[in-house]
């Protein structure tokens, strides 16, 4: 069959602009039933967060929470269960297998990657400024509740440890998302690592044996962090920071980011899609 | 158009596609026919740019689908219904197409309407569709970019007849405004009703490709009588060669008269006498998939 216009393809149109690919997959972080019920999880347990806080501070006459306090209380809410729109983004579509048709609208995974990993970040900064907002609201409230004089001991070191540390954990579970391409596997080895151990088995190790106190923080960038952002360890004991605390800092990094991100997106980049 | 040149993919020791080469032109419907596990997915998914093949070539309108700038509007995609989240809703899985593709949302409804999806249905999260929507709405997340060229795979899987007639006058208008179709199955029935020009592979290898037309039509006579042993015995007493084909009759490459004069010396009476229209095609088609039944459908489509 002999047709006069050949249909050819116009390989001059333009590309699928970036920031188009970051508005769906910002979108896709919010548009399931699953998705919903999370923001609606952290919502309450913010709520709870700033409930209990409050309720300390009315029943004790002798305790204030400080702006800083506050910020720190309400970031964890947001920690706890925000790092699953960090996984799922990427293993909801190996899951669903609906990477069938997200790279077919755009061949070039990288692309899709980055747009992702923008979404999340914007997610992790978002949740931050929620997070100090909403500290400096309860830090007046608080402060009105316990009748003493609102304290800003908000220094610009501590906003940036807070930013910098939520997002290492949102890279994490990013990272780890690439590596097991699977919801399950991930979210267990991220909140083994991210949340379980460092809560409920480092604590008595770190206080209990000196090997710990060198060995933790190697391994998890939280313990690695605290003597450079507030020059004391977790004991609270001042130390003096040194090139060591920075190579372990750094090491925990590559650790948890790097080289499960590294892995991960070779996986991601190569591997057959079916 | 979409050009496949001597393709061919290695899993280890197993070629699942052996050495395919084909091509779809603008204005037909091409009918992609194997059994399962034939090749059939493996080759659409080289074709868009999904899995890497082992050696050869498949362009689609002279360009590797990788190359292509927001694939989307050009070249329309439907590997596998089932894979879309199911949570989304119907609605939601076209629009988030529609943003990346750049396209305005009103051109959603659209879609919705020409696959009939009723407002009520793409509210609905895609974990309650049935099959047969599933289908409906991944053909109109296909043609929401309004592409020259399309490439389904088993977009027929799950539709009831009349679904199937719909997608027949839906994919023959979409070709004759000079699109390209390229669609598999493994049913000879769907692929009979909706394509143009069939191409059917078998062990990763290509065994037959042609018009319709060509190759429906087979020289010879379809023969069927009560008396199945003594209609045997009769041909081959008259000299006249047959195989054995569906619905217990037997095909001749003699002529319908030939068979009918050696039936009525012997004294058979006949069921069934006719030009062996499509019998080939079909015992071609049962050959393939009767080493290979992977499942009980395969079959029922045949004798369709």
């Amino acid at each position: 069959m002999s047709t006069a216009t050949v249909e050819k393809i116009d390989t001059d149109k333009p590309d699928v602009p970036f920031f188009r690919l970051v508005r769906v997959e910002v979108r896709k972080m919010f548009d399931t039933r699953a998705s919903m019920w999370l923001m609606i999880s952290t919502g309450i347990l913010i709520g709870l967060a700033v409930a209990i806080s409050l309720l300390i501070v009315g029943l004790n006459d002798n305790v204030a929470i400080t702006a800083n306090g506050f910020s720190q209380i309400m970031s964890f809410p947001l920690s706890l269960l925000l790092p699953v729109f960090a996984i799922v983004t990427i293993t909801g579509e190996w899951g669903q297998r609906s990477h069938l048709s997200l790279f077919t609208l755009e061949p070039r995974r990288s692309r899709i990657i980055g747009a992702k990993l923008v979404s999340v970040l914007t997610l992790a900064i978002g949740t931050i400024v929620l997070a100090v907002a909403l500290g400096a609201v309860a830090n007046v409230a608080g402060a009105a509740v316990g009748g003493y004089d609102a304290r800003w001991n908000f220094g610009m070191s501590d906003i940036l440890w807070l930013v910098g540390l939520q997002i290492a954990y949102f890279l994490m579970a990013f990272a780890l998302s690439m590596l097991f391409l699977n919801s399950a596997a991930t979210i267990t080895v991220f909140y083994i690592f991210a949340l379980f151990l460092p809560l409920a088995v480092y604590p008595p190790l770190y206080f209990s044996f000196g090997w710990a106190q060198d060995f933790i923080p190697w391994i998890d960038f939280n313990y690695a962090a605290a003597p450079l952002a507030s020059g004391e360890d977790f004991n609270g004991d001042v130390v003096s920071v040194g090139t060591i605390d920075y190579v372990r800092f750094m090491f925990a990094l590559v650790l948890w980011i790097g080289i499960p991100g590294i892995i991960g997106l070779r996986r991601v980049l190569k591997t057959e899609v079916k | 158009m979409i050009k496949v040149e001597n393709l061919s993919k290695m899993y280890g020791g197993f070629k699942a596609v052996d050495d395919v080469s084909f091509e779809c032109r603008p204005g037909t419907v091409t009918g992609f026919l194997g059994p399962n596990g034939a090749g059939k997915s493996t080759t659409m998914r080289i074709l868009a740019g999904l899995t890497i093949a082992t050696s050869g070539d498949a362009v689609v309108g002279g360009v590797h689908y990788r190359d292509i700038p927001n694939p989307g509007t050009q070249v329309g995609v439907l590997l596998d219904a089932s894979a879309q989240h199911a949570g989304r809703t119907g609605r939601e899985v076209l629009t988030l197409s529609a943003i990346t593709m750049g396209l305005p949302l009103t051109r959603v409804d659209e879609m919705l309407k020409l696959v009939s999806l009723t407002p009520e249905e793409s509210k609905r999260r895609v974990r309650n569709y049935s099959l047969g929507m599933r289908q409906r709405l991944g053909i109109a997340n296909s043609l929401l970019g309004d592409p020259k060229i399309l490439i389904l795979d088993e977009p027929a899987n799950g539709l009831d007849p009349a679904g199937i007639h719909w997608m027949r006058s839906l994919l023959r208008e979409y070709a004759n405004r000079g699109g390209t179709v390229l669609l598999s199955s493994h049913l000879l029935h769907e692929i009979e009703v909706i394509a143009d020009e069939i191409i059917v592979i078998g062990h990763g290898k290509i065994v037959a490709q042609g018009t319709k037309a060509e190759l429906l039509h087979t020289a010879g006579t379809f023969v069927k009588a009560g008396d199945h042993s003594a209609l045997a015995n009769a041909l081959t007493s008259a000299g006249i060669a047959t195989l054995p084909s569906g619905d217990g009759g037997l095909r001749s490459e003699a002529t319908p008269e030939e068979v009918g004069r050696a039936a009525a010396a012997a004294g058979v009476a006949l069921i069934e006498l006719r030009p062996a229209e499509g019998a080939g095609l079909e015992e071609m088609f049962l050959e393939l998939t009767g080493d290979t039944q992977r499942e009980a459908q395969t079959i029922e489509g045949v004798t369709a």
